[in-house]
This record gives C-alpha cells, sequence and structure tokens, in this order.
C-alpha cells in the first residue's frame, strides 16, 4: 500500500506543478476578471495540496504492501499489439488489421486453438464491418481489399 | 394533472415501434453485461455511444438508459449462482444470494431479485415523474452563483462516495477539471493547453476518454489475471419463491425501495451504496440477524430492490440540474450534449418528449425486463460459460471502430488506447476513473460559472455567502471535506452490523 500510494501522490504532485507552471503563462486576469489561466491555476494548487495530503497518508499508513500485476507481461504485449493496429490500420485495412489483432489476443496471449481463434476474428471484425461500415455508413479504412 | 398529460403523450413516443424495440435492446444489453462479470454498465453505455450518434436523441437515451437499468437486473444472478457480482451494485447480493442457491433455493433468490428489482424500479419511476418537475422549475431560478457551488458539492460528492479514499477520489475530480480544460476558454474562447496540436483546440473528446478508460483500461486490467469461474451445476429447480419467503421480502423491497431511491438521487450516491446500506438496514431491523450470510432472504430482496431505485432515482439530479450523479449518468448525459441537448432545469419545458418519453420507456423496460429475466434466465446463465477471453476482443474491437467512427479519424483510435493506458495505471494505483469522467463533462460548466459568478460580484467571494441557496450548497461541499471520519466509521459500522461473514470474491 505504501508503495503503491507513494506513487500516486508524486504522480499527483508533479501533475499538480506542471499545470500550475503551465497555467500561469496564460492570462490569469484577476478575481474581478478571471482570465484563462485562472481556473487551471487553481486546479493545479489543489493537486498539490492533494498530493501532499496522500504523501502524508501514505507515509503514515504502512499498512501490508499489494502484490504487482500477475502477469504483466501480457499487459505491455496487448499494449503493443494495440499500438501497431493503429499504426497500421490505414494502410492494411480495417477488416485484416481487426482481424489480425484479434488472432493475436485469442491465440497469442491466450492459449485457445486455431479453429475457436480464427472464427471469433471473423465474427469480431466482419461483424464489426457489417454494423458499422455497411449499416451506419462509416468510411473505415478498405486497405489493399478495395483495390 | 401535467404529470397525466405528460406520462400519456411519453407513452405515445415509447410506444411508437422504433422506441419499443430500443427499449427492449437496451434491456436485453443490460441484462447481458449486467450477467457478465468483468464489463460494467458505464464502460458498455461508453462502447454503444457512437452507436446512438445516428438516431433521434429519445430514441438515444430509451436505449442507454435501458442498459443502465438493465444491468441492475441482470447483475444479481451472477452474484446468486456464482458467488461473484456481474456488477459493482450486486456485491452484497452475494452473500445471501449464493448460500440461498446451495440451498436449493436458486430459483426463489433469482425471481425475488427480479420481482424486487420491478417493484422498486417501477416505485422510482413514479417517484422520478412527481419529483422531477417541481425540482426543475426551482432549479430554473438558479444564476451563475447557485450553479458553481451546486457542481462544486455535486463533484465533492461524487470524489468523496467513489472509492475507499476520499483524498484519491478528490485527485481524480481535479484531474478531470484539468482535463475539461483543454481546448476553447469557454469565456473568452482562446485556446490553451494544446501544445500545439489542431486537434486538441476543441478539447479532449469525452467519449475517446471514456472508451479508452472503461473499455480498454478494463481489458487492460482483466487480461493479467486469468478468471475462472465456476457455474453452478445444479439445476434451477422451483423458480417460484414460497409463501414464506414472500412475506419475508416484502418488507426489505418496500425499505429497499425508498432508500435506494433517495441515495440515487444525491450525486456520487447511486447504486452501489444503496445496496450495501439496504444490507447493513435489513440485518439490523431482523430479529434474527444471525441467518444473514446463510441465505436470509431479505438479504437479497433488500439490496437488489434498492439498487435498481437508486439507478432511477440517479436520473432526477441529471435531468432537473443537468448534473450527472455516476459514470453511467455521465455518458447518457454525453450522449444528449451530442444530440445538441442540454440536460438541466430547461430540459423539461424546451424537450418535454425526451423527458417524458424516457419517463414512459422505463415503465415499459422494467415489464420487459421482469419477462426478461424471469423465463429467460436459463438463457443468461448459458452467456455465463463464455468466459471473458472471449468476449475481451469484442471490446476492443468496439472500442477501436467506434473511436473511429466519431471523427472517422485513426487519430482517435490512438487517443483512446493512450487512454486505455491511464486507465489501466490509474487502477494499479487505486484510483476509480469514474469521478474523473465527471469531472471533465462538467469542468467547462463549473469554470464558466465560477467565473461569471466573480464577474457579476466584482471578484467578492462574498457573493456566494449573500446568497441563501449558494451559501447552503458550500456549506454542504465544506461540510463533506471536514467529515472523511464519518466514511470511515459507517463502513466499520457496515462490517461490523454484516459481521463475519466471508467478504465476496
Amino acid at each position: 500500500m505504501v508503495r503503491r500510494d507513494a506513487i500516486a501522490a508524486v504522480a499527483t504532485l508533479a501533475l499538480g506543478a506542471g499545470a500550475a507552471v503551465a497555467a500561469s503563462k496564460l492570462p490569469f486576469g484577476g478575481l474581478r476578471n478571471p482570465g484563462p489561466g485562472f481556473f487551471p491555476w487553481w486546479l493545479g494548487l489543489v493537486l498539490l495540496l492533494l498530493g501532499a495530503v496522500l504523501l502524508g497518508q501514505a507515509l503514515r499508513n504502512r499498512a501490508s504492501a499489494t502484490g504487482g500485476a500477475a502477469r504483466p507481461w501480457k499487459v505491455v504485449l496487448l499494449l503493443a499489439a494495440l499500438a501497431v493496429y493503429v499504426l497500421v490500420l490505414d494502410a492494411a485495412g480495417y477488416a485484416i488489421a481487426t482481424f489480425l489483432l484479434v488472432v493475436f489476443m485469442l491465440r497469442g496471449l491466450e492459449p485457445h486453438r486455431w479453429p475457436l481463434a480464427l472464427t471469433v476474428a471473423v465474427v469480431a471484425a466482419g461483424g464489426s464491418y457489417v454494423l458499422f461500415a455497411v449499416w451506419l455508413g462509416v468510411p473505415l479504412p478498405a486497405g489493399p481489399l478495395a483495390r | 394533472m401535467d404529470v397525466l398529460a405528460g406520462l400519456a403523450s411519453g407513452f405515445a413516443i415509447a410506444f411508437t415501434p422504433t422506441n419499443l424495440l430500443y427499449c427492449l435492446l437496451g434491456s436485453l444489453v443490460g441484462t447481458a453485461i449486467g450477467v457478465l462479470p468483468g464489463l460494467g454498465p458505464p464502460a458498455t453505455i461508453a462502447l454503444l455511444l457512437p452507436v446512438t450518434y445516428n438516431i433521434a436523441p429519445t430514441s438515444a437515451v430509451i436505449l442507454l438508459a435501458g442498459i443502465f437499468y438493465g444491468a441492475m437486473y441482470g447483475g444479481s444472478t451472477t452474484s446468486i449462482l456464482l458467488n461473484i457480482p456481474g456488477e459493482a451494485a450486486s456485491v452484497v447480493t452475494c452473500l445471501d444470494g449464493y448460500q440461498m442457491a446451495r440451498q436449493g433455493r436458486a430459483g426463489a433468490a433469482l425471481a425475488l431479485s427480479a420481482f424486487g428489482s420491478f417493484i422498486a424500479g417501477t416505485l422510482s419511476i413514479v417517484g422520478l415523474m412527481v419529483l422531477a418537475p417541481p425540482l426543475a422549475a426551482f432549479a430554473l431560478k438558479f444564476g451563475a452563483h447557485e450553479n458553481a457551488a451546486l457542481l462544486i458539492l455535486g463533484l465533492m460528492m461524487a470524489g468523496y462516495l467513489a472509492g475507499a479514499s476520499m483524498t484519491k477520489g478528490l485527485i481524480m475530480v481535479a484531474l478531470g477539471l484539468l482535463l475539461g480544460t483543454v481546448g476553447l476558454d469557454p469565456i473568452m474562447g482562446s485556446p490553451r493547453f494544446t501544445f500545439g496540436v489542431f486537434k486538441l483546440s476543441e478539447g479532449f473528446e469525452f467519449v475517446l476518454v471514456a472508451m479508452g478508460l472503461f473499455g480498454i483500461g478494463e481489458v487492460l486490467a482483466n487480461v493479467e489475471q486469468s478468471t475462472a469461474a465456476d457455474v453452478f451445476k445444479t439445476r434451477i429447480r422451483g423458480l417460484l419463491p414460497s409463501r414464506e419467503e414472500w412475506r419475508q421480502a416484502a418488507a426489505p423491497i418496500a425499505r429497499g425501495s425508498l432508500l435506494g431511491f433517495f441515495i440515487g438521487v444525491l450525486p456520487g450516491g447511486g447504486a452501489i451504496i444503496a445496496s450495501f446500506m439496504s444490507y447493513a438496514l435489513e440485518k439490523r431491523l431482523s430479529r434474527h440477524p444471525e441467518r444473514f450470510g446463510k441465505g436470509a432472504v431479505e438479504g437479497v430482496a433488500g439490496p437488489e430492490s434498492a439498487n435498481n431505485a437508486a439507478a432511477t432515482g440517479s436520473f432526477i439530479p441529471l435531468l432537473t440540474l443537468g448534473i450527472p450523479g455516476n459514470a453511467s449518468i455521465a455518458m447518457i448525459f454525453a450522449a444528449l450534449m451530442i444530440h445538441g441537448v442540454r440536460p438541466g432545469p430547461m430540459l423539461l419545458s424546451e424537450k418535454p418528449e425526451i423527458f417524458w418519453g424516457l419517463v414512459a420507456s422505463m415503465y415499459l423496460g422494467n415489464v420487459m425486463l421482469l419477462v426478461l429475466n424471469l423465463p429467460l434466465i436459463g438463457l443468461w446463465v448459458k452467456l455465463l460459460q463464455v468466459p471473458y477471453r472471449l468476449l475481451a476482443p469484442f471490446i476492443v474491437v468496439f472500442v477501436a471502430v467506434g473511436a473511429y467512427s466519431i471523427n472517422n479519424s485513426i487519430f482517435d483510435v490512438g487517443t483512446t488506447v493512450v487512454f486505455g493506458l491511464v486507465g489501466y495505471l490509474l487502477r494499479k494505483l487505486g484510483f476509480e476513473p469514474a469521478p474523473l469522467v465527471l469531472a471533465m463533462i462538467l469542468g467547462p460548466q463549473l469554470e464558466a460559472s465560477l467565473r461569471r459568478a466573480l464577474i457579476y460580484s466584482r471578484g467578492d467571494f462574498m457573493g456566494f455567502l449573500e446568497r441563501p441557496i449558494a451559501a447552503t450548497l458550500l456549506a454542504c461541499a465544506a461540510l463533506m471535506l471536514l467529515t472523511p471520519l464519518i466514511r470511515r466509521v459507517l463502513t466499520r459500522k457496515f462490517w461490523q452490523i454484516v459481521g463475519p461473514v466471508a467478504k465476496p470474491e
């Protein structure tokens, strides 16, 4: 608990300081006529205050530490897959990119069998394509399939 | 007789084939996601927001509201059969519901929660119908000072009631307000915090943030742990409760409805707290408190009624004050804003068809849910056999295509993934993302009314204290700050009353 909350407190302090500094570059106005920087500056101050309170609480309650992620590599892999998905979405087209993403989630991240992974991928990619591109008329990236 | 005339017009709207279909769809989806653990109502509504862009605002609200209160029905199923809450508001139902199931009374437990939900839901709609118009008329008199004070109180309560730590809840509120300042200044219209990115000059798209935090964030938090659920193996026999069980359940249902409704009206209140308080209340009032945790009918009927009543009650601050009290309602708020409808005191006079259409559809939706939940219970139990691992790809795909469809932009999909990472990290650090989402959507309103109020009263903060309504609201907000202790005492009290029952999960 202590480490987790301490990290959260430090992050809050950093965000608060960042917000206050960024806001101070905007016109502050005054109490009679507050400008664009007025509200965010106060928010930065509030964040600094709350971060300090949380830090105090974290240092005071030295309760048992909580366990970390059970399978953190899975989170990293999924995030990487999502990043790749966003990058290739235009070039590969929606249907192909989505199909590959789902196959990866079921076959790469989880130990599902090929037939199940492929079936779910076809249903997910095809179903969402029909719903959004055909029914709702969203111009999804077509990719090489259209050419 | 304004109410009756309004209700009649509402039923005329709700009974059109399109709206009946959306109401049924909302009830179905709501029950399904209520049954499925790991996908909550705010995430589902966020996922479906892009779909509602193309339908009429009244239909959109009918659909999304149906998902929200439908989830309250479905949530009890997993609690009773699996000892796993399908969503957070059904956590306490596990305590006695699962015990009832183990004693062969699963059918009775499911039926009592469905009937309790139906009665509570219907009573609360009557409350909504009767209370909302006068409250909206009252709120019409609010000026900038009152609005600012009301928003401050609402956000304080949202932060206060959201999670385990008030400090963390308030940090989420402040962070959400800060996110809300990105884009154009609400008074001068000059850009700020855009970091040279042109797309940010209109601010962060709320839907993208919500889909990332709730959709992708939940998937990321779930992939790292494998949850294997064993569905309760025995067949569900005897769906109808015995006369004795009905007699025991009647008073808890009535009390749960009333308690839940009033807790639901409070900003940041909502279904979770309502169900916990109802459980504690029933155990306190019971002549045989030792039966609780061992399959007491009251411990199922009370909380399940309360969470439904609270879900309905939480529409009141949205429709009369324009303040969403919880994350699901915030999504419905966003859906209305996207359609150019501003929820608040003016809604009832300017767009009566939305208010009355929604109210009438809620009556219909509750009937549909009762029918969907009782005879079709076997179908929902089957749904439980779908593992989360198979559900996760569908959530991701829906988020991706939904995010893209808003502006036909791949950049938006990337934004959502980034907010998914943020949502994951927040969960890991013990933060609850709901207050952030609330604050983000209310931020521009708060800033505008705060600055206007200061301009009116020439920079004098006394302006707030000279107006009785604003002063009262601010005093309540200040009281909340001073009493984080009360909450700790209440929590301890709850577990004292509940006693040495094993916590669910």
